[in-house]
């Protein structure tokens, strides 16, 4: 026994050294030469102004974008490497909010109705399976969260899909406090409804208000030092706008509840996460609120649902939302309930029902909004100089099931790449 | 009680009905015995023409015109006609003259394909239990939902049926065309079994073969006798049913493979999860391989060889001439939790075949004439082809694509789905505005000019000179 420990130890140091020291560095890396991707299209997902530019550029050093342009206007530096995809577009790599496959799924405990002093980090295993294959569809970034089982799972971490060291691969800790309202925590004990568990989200935050202010006065100057309690630690990342609350809402009362109460009552930066059925009846206050709206894996409502009324339409819920005035919708998988890698296909249900993306907004409901929703965007999201150099190579329309991707960067590193790797999507 | 029997018994009463009518009948004729003979005759030339009129008056023809047409057999035409009569495909070109009283759907700017085939389904005729005719439903709406996602024809249960919308006659195609066969390696035993009695009847069949030559000659010669050869495994053997399998693993496929190789018949497999691995093996047996591409399983620890499943299955099965059917993984119109993976979403998931290297063009053939094909339905459906039926779809696009609708879905000649008619579809990039939209008329039909010898000689003349004249008068119609 003693013995096999032994060798075991042995590996893993032989290993972790070959980690550490591994080898060098490709271009496009930190501390490599400089990489350059020449490509007929690149959709850079750019918020504001053209987001589209045709045979463009990207110069990649040290894991971040340098530039970015038409062939025309940019030069390849010296020493740079350049790889030409021809007629393979680019695109941002994708972000999912709201994912359940960043490591092991013990995930969901249910002990309490709210505990916010939970943290999914104990669970992560960087670049596992499900990401290998979430990074063969573009999947570049998650946010990794527990589940709804109780009204307030835990702190969620945002995290890159394709690097092998946790230290690499986190993006936030924590990525957002992960609360669940009416749909999923009637499952907890005795069984309990929309009144109850909204007077349990309210006592949280109204604890979580008093302990972060107590803090914020204290570290101003003013009043004794608190006592550090952890389960509500988190609140004061959220008073700080650190970090969200990602919220798992869905029927039009507890959409409601999280904009008024979440945002409106307490002031805190809350996202509609995992949206369907018809919470988009709320979008016009959402988007007076500045809630954006992260929708899916349903992304559309049958007549007949649940006996929800549709008028006996079939309605897209990114349509519904859209048609109603909000202007950030982004989209989710709620992955392995929908693999991690069909992401993508969540833009195509978006579109074929309604969703208006004749600037490029599916592509941005991939990306940059999500990226923007989770106050990540100066990192990831968008094809744009100093930020990281997540980067996908596909070969046209991510709504579309045909297309593929073919080679994917995070920081500048390839992680996949057809021409070596098996196709794993 | 079975379908067939259903309609057996109503063939039956049918056939009872019609006896009675033959029976009153010389009572009628009887009562004009003693009118003048001369003016009966006269009458009796009179009924005939009136027949013969009546009869031209019951074709009822039926034409999409203007469409950019997608037949399935490889040919695409662009401004083409397909014109039906009493639902069956008449003629399929470019310059097609319709007769009078032709009801036309005009698809200028539109794209028609043959109707989809889902290979399996439950549900569509209503909330169907395995043994649909009890509850089939032919107004159920996701029938009509299936119709407007393409779908015109549907296995259940084994059975081709037919989206014949408010209608029951004509549902049901084909009741069987599949036997099941149970060849899991988990099943040893079963296996085994099943090995012996293909080994007795091939040898039965080789002999009753043989049998056969030999009576020619020898008439006393005695039949073989049956043994241990099963009579489901003959009809296999005879290509008179396809044996079908539910297979993933490798190891079982391999078994399939050697199997239908050594005895020589053509598996259908449904799954075919690893058959990426032994393609060649399976393309040797012509195996059908009916998958899922996005199917997803990892492969299994302990199997040392290539497994698990691979997104370009369905792509290298058919490079090695497996012929390829697709189907979703959900079977009915559900979308509970989960949208996109329904039997709604055929074309979707024919996508990710694509996505996996498949063409465009077999793709399409998966969710076309191979389905219908294992059905033993493809002399009927599945492609638009003289003498077939006229099942089809008028798209705004390429099916495939994500936006594109079903605008209508024609049935044995007949409009059975229209977007902006209902409901469900048509508050989605409406039509309705557009000068391309479909539209549906009566065409008076072209005049004929006479035929005399003059005219004959300037025939070709004469039909351009229609034609030139035709196209503004057409174009009025449509304003009306």
């Amino acid at each position: 026994m003693l013995k096999r420990l032994l060798i075991a130890a042995l590996a893993l140091t032989t290993t972790t050294a070959h980690a550490q020291t591994g080898e060098a560095p490709k271009a496009g890396e930190r501390g490599a030469p400089g990489l350059a991707i020449r490509t007929a299209k690149a959709l850079t997902a750019k918020w504001e102004g053209e987001c589209v530019i045709d045979h463009a550029l990207v110069l990649v050093k040290d894991g971040k974008i340098q530039a970015i342009g038409p062939v025309s206007t940019l030069a390849v530096p010296e020493g740079f490497e350049v790889v030409d995809v021809g007629d393979m577009w680019l695109m941002p790599g994708m972000v999912d909010l709201h994912s359940h496959v960043g490591g092991t799924f013990d995930i969901n405990d249910m002990v309490y109705v709210t505990q916010p002093e939970l943290k999914v980090h104990a669970s992560v295993i960087p670049h596992n399976p499900m990401f290998k294959r979430a990074i063969a569809s573009g999947v570049t970034s998650v946010l990794y969260i527990p589940g709804s089982g109780v009204n307030s799972g835990g702190q969620g971490i945002l995290i890159k899909t394709g690097l092998d060291n946790y230290e690499d691969a986190v993006i936030r800790d924590p990525g957002s406090l992960k609360v669940a309202q009416w749909g999923n925590p009637e499952r907890w004990t005795v069984g309990v409804g929309k009144s109850w568990e909204n007077y349990h989200l309210r006592d949280m935050f109204q604890r979580g208000k008093n302990y972060a202010e107590a803090w914020d006065k204290y570290e101003k100057g003013e009043g004794t030092q608190p006592e550090k309690r952890i389960e509500l630690e988190v609140f004061r990342d959220l008073y700080g706008h650190r970090t969200q609350v990602s919220t798992h809402t869905q029927v039009y009362q507890v959409v409601l509840e999280t904009l008024t109460m979440i945002r409106q009552e307490f002031g805190i930066d809350v996202y509609i996460d995992h949206g369907e059925v018809k919470g988009y009846l709320t979008a016009p206050l959402a988007e007076k609120l500045g809630v954006n709206a992260i929708l899916g894996p349903r992304n559309v409502d049958m007549p007949r649902l649940f006996g929800m009324d549709t008028d006996g339409q079939w309605q897209g819920i990114a349509a519904e939302y859209q048609k109603r005035g909000m202007k950030k919708i982004g989209f989710n998988t709620d992955s392995p309930v929908i693999p991690q890698e069909e992401l993508q296909l969540q833009v195509g249900i978006a579109g074929r029902y309604g969703f208006d993306m004749s600037n490029t907004e599916g592509v941005k409901g991939l990306t940059i909004v999500p990226a923007m929703t989770a106050g990540i965007a100066d990192r990831v999201g968008s094809l744009e100089p100093k930020k990281d150099a997540d980067i996908v190579v596909i070969s046209g329309d991510p709504g579309d099931p045909r297309t593929h991707v073919s080679m994917v960067f995070i920081n500048g590193k390839r992680v996949y790449d057809t021409e070596v790797d098996k196709r794993r999507w | 009680m079975k379908f067939h029997e259903m309609l057996q018994r109503r063939l039956l009463f049918a056939a009872a009905a019609c006896f009675c009518t033959l029976v009153a009948l010389p009572t009628v004729f009887a009562q004009e015995k003693g009118a003048d003979d001369k003016k009966e005759d006269e009458k009796k030339d009179a009924d005939k023409k009136d027949g013969d009129a009546k009869k031209k008056e019951e074709d009822k023809w039926f034409a999409v015109t203007h469409a950019d047409l997608y037949t399935g057999t490889g040919a695409r035409f662009r401004d083409a006609t397909v014109l039906a009569k009493n639902g069956k495909i008449e003629k399929i070109g470019v310059e097609v003259d319709l007769p009078e009283g032709t009801t036309v759907l005009d698809a200028g700017g539109l794209v028609v394909y043959p109707g989809l085939v889902a290979y399996s389904s439950n549900g569509l005729f209503g909330a169907a239990s395995s043994d649909f005719a009890d509850s089939v439903n032919t107004f159920s709406p996701n029938l009509v939902m299936a119709l407007g996602n393409g779908i015109t024809t549907t296995g259940q249960s084994g059975a081709a049926l037919k989206l014949k919308r408010g209608e029951i006659d004509g549902v049901l195609m084909k009741d069987k065309a599949t036997t099941l066969l149970n060849f899991s390696a988990q099943n040893p035993q079963g296996r085994r079994s099943l090995l012996d009695k293909f080994a007795a009847t091939s040898q039965y069949l080789r002999d009753y073969r043989a049998w056969e030559e030999k009576k020619k000659n020898d008439k006393d010669l005695k039949e073989p006798a049956k043994k241990d050869s099963d009579a489901t495994i003959l009809q296999i053997l005879k290509g008179e049913i396809l044996a079908r399998f539910q297979s993933d693993d490798r190891d079982e496929l391999l078994g399939i493979a050697r199997l239908a190789q050594k005895y020589g018949f053509r598996p259908v497999i449904e799954g075919c999860r690893e058959g990426w691995t032994i393609a060649e093996e399976l393309g040797r047996a012509g195996a059908y391989a009916v998958v899922t591409p996005r199917d997803r399983v990892d492969k299994s620890e302990e199997l040392v060889a290539a497994g698990g499943t691979s997104i370009e299955n369905a792509a290298i099965l058919r490079a090695h001439g497996v012929q390829i059917a697709i189907v979703p993984s959900g079977k009915s119109v559900d979308l509970g939790g989960i949208a996109g993976r329904d039997i709604l979403a055929l074309t979707v998931e024919a996508g990710f075949g694509v996505r996996g290297g498949l063409t465009n063009d077999a793709a399409l053939e998966a969710i076309t004439i191979v389905p219908a094909r294992l059905l033993g339905v493809d002399h009927r459906v599945g492609s638009l082809e003289v003498g077939k039926d006229c099942d089809l779809i008028v798209c705004d696009g390429d099916i495939m694509h994500y936006e594109t609708f079903v605008q209508q879905a024609v049935v044995d000649g007949k409009v059975v789905y229209e977007k902006n008619k209902e409901l469900f579809y048509a508050h989605i990039r409406p039509r309705n505005d557009s000068a391309l939209a479909p539209e549906t008329r009566v065409d008076k039909g072209q005049e004929q000019p006479e035929k005399t010898a003059a005219a004959a000689e300037s025939k070709d003349d004469a039909k351009k000179d229609e034609k030139k004249s035709d196209k503004p008068d057409k174009k009025e119609e449509k304003k009306d």
